[in-house]
């Protein structure tokens, strides 16, 4: 503890003498004459033998004086302590609420333990500094604004909530404090995490970056995957557990079936790393489920992140898609389409769509339609051109590889689990298309596979018959297929009805369907918005199953599940890092951690004491009249009871 | 406090339903002289009090011939001899009791007059002592009404003096009084060996009544704050802060201190009195000592 105007002291000094002497002065007591002292000498005699203490009682004063002066003194010489913190003037707190800072190992949760060191970080301003504050966790928001207003950081700190299953990414967040730090001299940046975030490598923050790490334990088992899918007897549940934590530990797995309880499994696992450190649960269950729940209960210590503890699988069954393959005919295909769940495939030769409701995907397959019908197109080797792209001419043996754009990135879903570098292909069709379609795989500088999205409508084309490679031969091939039906009928499949909390639902509806409910987890019925043959329904932060109903003429037409579950490994894996990678302007890689230089002043906490000793005093100065009060106060109850 | 010598102790009314009263004694007493009280001796009254045998020497006067006739033996007819008594007044003129509003002196002054007054309309014989350190003053055997103006006058000179032995002076007492007889204390027992004191006079046989005198200041102290309590006989200083707890305990401390007295006097038969000067004298006399059964 140190001082900041230790001179102060000498006031104590000055003024203690003074309360001394006054004190000297006003000992000397009032002379009375009495007719003998002998009663008031056997009461003192007594006072004075059943407790010395009473010898002190009439110090009490001075001393409680002595003691208001010395904490005045204290006060004003204006004491602080050095702790973590900050020193800058402009400072920007990025919280971190993403679904790890839900967990409880620091009582009551994280995202509390990073709002208190918010609340302190706030404390620690210097008057008229200024701070933003902006939390990351799903969608970034900026709940203050570069504000000096100390009650609107204190709303916004409290009016944080957790995000309960989303990701924490900190390159928006860094990209606005780099921008905002650029502006002010004096800044400095915070961020409040546990420290399971992801951090671009690409950025530098021209100020200081602190790192305030939140959460001590790593203990966490979570439920990484469910599914249900039509299996041999009814559906086959599928799920899998994790053991994030560093220790092995064993957890009960019960399963429910449309609410009700079907199975318990005990379940053993190994840390985190280890080979059993991920358990898998297959059930049989009858087809008739629609929503199958699985809950970790048991060993509560053993797990500080209850949110990944509950998951939920719907049944896709009753969720059809249908599909039109127009062309000479081609088995692969037929057969990769029929392995797929919920799809009603229909084969046709002629290449005019005759009239009646289009199906949701056509397939053209080495035949290109004159008029293109409605609804989301896969075209395999188009032998003309059309409006969306033309042909110009062949390509004989293109080596197959994914495009530049997507090696750095993330998969896109068409290439998900698919790997094309080993597929050889004969010949395929050089293609040329607008600015629309997206090159997933290209080969020899001609595009191989493309996706995109025109007028409304999704489209993908590959550029090569399928018996002109060994595409259909390979592994890749269904999951190619299982993924380009996913992604041209969305809100279909089974990858669709999971979906990550914060991801908007997609279903199409029929142009005939008047509105669209949501019945979400908690019960509550929303609506939602219809638009271009789609429902989109963005409100899914909340984990749990969703039913979307399609009511036509208040009649449900149709009825869709989805589950949301936090099936994110980074968040499940809630261990707390102690140091945060953040490239700065000065040089320095690493987020400052554990430096001491916010300056704690205490002096509020000396001026409260004092008041409260101000009070006792009073009260000391005043006991007698407060004791005639008191006894006045028992007679008069004791008058009242009497009559009753 | 100075007493004020020339205001008189009583107004004629008082004076007045103070002839209606006497004093009662619960025994015979020894009297030197003829009164209107039965003696313990035989002596000529009209009161019959017993027959003896006839002795060489006797007074044939008094030999009652009427039994002689029945019994033909001579035998004296005793009578009751009645006798004057010595009420013997103590006032305890000590520092202490020159203290309170209202006065205790004063109080006691006008109680010692009372009970002389009652005594002398019944033709008793009076005696008023007052001790103290440097004023010790002596009224001896006043007798009849005509005594009373010297019996007021005397308690009227009465000064305070100084520190008072209450011990020594009442040994001395004991030793010095002739014809013992109902004796009343006028005191405020303020010192700690007041049951020496008791015992010392209860060591001849007096009839005593203790009128035990404290002022409301005593008995109700109203003070707050530090104080240092100066002692009026030996200024010996007491230091107290005086809250309402301490007043409490005081108060305590002279109820039991009060009981202490009275049980000893109980165990003695004396007759203890318990007086606030708060409390008019008149009203004190009239009531109070008439249902304590020491005046009739």
């Amino acid at each position: 503890m140190s001082l900041l105007t230790p001179l102060a002291l000498l006031s104590a000094l000055v003024v203690g003498p003074l309360i001394v002497a006054m004190y000297l002065l006003k000992l000397r007591r009032e002379q009375r004459r009495v007719s003998s002292t002998f009663l008031w000498q056997r009461m003192v005699r007594d006072v004075e033998a059943n407790a010395p203490w009473q010898r002190l009682r009439r110090n009490w004063l001075l001393f409680l004086q002595l003691l208001l002066l010395l904490l005045l003194a204290i006060a004003l010489a204006r004491p602080f302590f050095l702790t973590t913190g900050i020193s800058g003037r402009n400072l920007i707190i990025i919280i971190d609420r993403s679904a790890s800072m839900a967990a409880t190992d620091v009582p009551p949760s994280r995202l509390e333990a990073a709002r208190r060191q918010a609340q302190t970080l706030v404390d620690q301003l210097p008057e008229g500094g200024r701070a933003t504050i902006i939390a990351v966790g799903g969608q970034m928001e900026v709940v203050a604004a570069s504000t000096t207003d100390r009650r609107q950081m204190y709303d916004a700190i409290r009016s944080l909530t957790p995000n309960v299953g989303s990701r924490s990414d900190l390159s928006q967040a860094l990209a606005l404090a780099t921008a905002l730090a650029a502006r002010e001299p004096d800044s400095e940046v915070a961020i409040i995490s546990d420290g399971n975030v992801e951090i671009p490598t690409d950025i530098r923050v021209p100020a200081t970056v602190r790192y305030f790490p939140v959460g001590q334990r790593a203990e966490n088992v979570a439920i990484s995957a469910m599914a249900l899918q039509p299996g041999p007897a009814g559906q086959t549940l599928f799920v899998q557990v994790t053991n994030y934590g560093p220790a092995p530990v064993s957890r009960r797995l019960d399963l429910y079936l449309d609410g009700a309880l079907f199975n318990a499994y005990e379940l053993n696992f190994g840390p985190d790393g280890a080979a059993d450190a991920i358990q898998t649960v297959i059930a049989d269950v009858p087809a008739q489920v629609r929503v199958a729940e699985a809950r970790l209960s048991g060993a509560p210590a053993a797990d500080f992140l209850p949110s990944d503890d509950r998951a939920w699988a719907v049944s896709p069954a009753g969720a059809g898609v249908e599909v039109r393959i127009v062309g000479p005919g081609n088995r692969f295909l037929e057969t990769a389409l029929a392995l797929l769940p919920g799809i009603t495939a229909t084969k046709t030769t002629t290449t005019t769509v005759s009239g009646g409701a289009a199906p949701q995907i056509t397939i053209f397959d080495r035949v290109t339609p004159d008029t293109l019908p409605t609804g989301n197109l896969l075209f395999i080797a188009p032998m003309r051109s059309t409006t969306l792209f033309s042909v110009t001419g062949v390509v004989d043996f293109p080596l197959l590889r994914p495009a530049p754009i997507i090696i750095e990135g993330q998969a896109p879903p068409l290439l998900r689990n698919v790997s094309v570098s080993e597929v050889n292909v004969l010949r395929a069709m050089r293609i040329e298309t607008g600015i629309w379609a997206r090159t997933l795989v290209e080969g020899d500088g001609s595009p191989m596979l493309l996706a995109g999205e025109r007028e409304g409508r999704r489209i993908v084309v590959l550029a090569f018959a399928l018996q002109d490679s060994d595409l259909p031969l390979q592994v890749a091939f269904p999951l190619l297929v299982s993924n380009s039906i996913g992604y041209l009928a969305p809100g279909s499949g089974l990858e669709a009805s999971q979906i990550a909390p914060g991801q908007p639902l997609v279903v199409a509806v029929d142009p005939a369907v008047t509105a669209v409910r949501i019945v979400r987890p908690d019960g509550r019925v929303d609506a939602a918005q219809i638009q271009g043959g789609q429902a989109i329904y963005a409100d899914t932060d909340a984990l749990g199953p969703y039913l979307i109903e399609q009511v036509r003429d208040n009649q449900v037409v149709e009825q869709r599940r989805f589950a949301i579950n936090l099936f994110t490994p980074e968040e499940s894996r809630i261990a707390p890092a102690s140091e945060l990678r953040v490239p700065q302007v000065s040089g320095l890689q690493q987020a400052v951690t554990r430096e001491q230089v916010g300056r704690q002043e205490i002096w509020r906490w000396l001026a409260a004491a004092a008041i409260l000793i101000v009070v006792i005093e009073w009260l000391v100065y005043q006991r007698s009249s407060l004791a005639y009060l008191r006894q006045r106060v028992r007679l008069a109850l004791a008058a009242r009871r009497r009559p009753a | 406090m100075t007493t004020t010598s020339s205001q008189p102790l009583f107004d004629s009314a008082f004076l007045r339903k103070l002839d209606r009263l006497a004093l009662l004694t619960r025994r015979a007493m020894v009297g030197d002289i003829q009164g209107e009280r039965r003696g313990p001796r035989r002596g000529s009254s009209v009161e019959f009090a017993d027959f003896r045998p006839y002795v060489r020497g006797d007074d044939i006067r008094q030999i009652d011939w009427n039994l002689y006739a029945r019994m033909e033996r001579f035998f004296l007819k005793l009578f009751v001899a009645e006798e004057e008594l010595t009420i013997h007044l103590l006032v305890d003129n000590s520092a202490s009791m020159d203290w309170g509003d209202p006065h205790k002196l004063t109080y006691a002054r006008r109680l010692a007059a009372a009970f002389g007054y009652v005594a002398l309309s019944t033709l008793d014989r009076v005696t008023v002592t007052a001790f103290a350190a440097g004023a010790s003053a002596q009224l001896r055997g006043v007798r009849g009404k005509a005594g009373a103006l010297p019996l007021f006058a005397f308690l009227q000179r009465l000064q305070p003096g100084g520190a008072g032995d209450l011990v020594d002076a009442c040994k001395r007492y004991a030793r010095t009084a002739i014809n013992p007889g109902p004796l009343i204390l006028c005191s405020d027992l303020l010192d700690p060996r007041w049951e020496d004191a008791l015992r010392a006079l209860g060591s001849r046989p007096f009839e005593i009544t203790l009128l035990h005198i404290l002022a409301p200041q005593e008995l109700r102290p109203q003070l707050d704050g530090d104080f240092r309590l100066l002692d009026a006989e030996t200024g010996e200083a007491v230091e107290i802060t005086a809250d309402l707890e301490t007043l409490q305990r005081y108060q305590d401390h002279l109820r039991e201190w009060q009981d202490a007295i009275e049980r000893f006097c109980h165990g003695r038969g004396i007759t203890y009195v318990q007086v606030d000067t708060a409390q008019p004298v008149e009203e004190f006399i009239l009531t109070m000592l008439r249902q304590r059964g020491v005046l009739r």
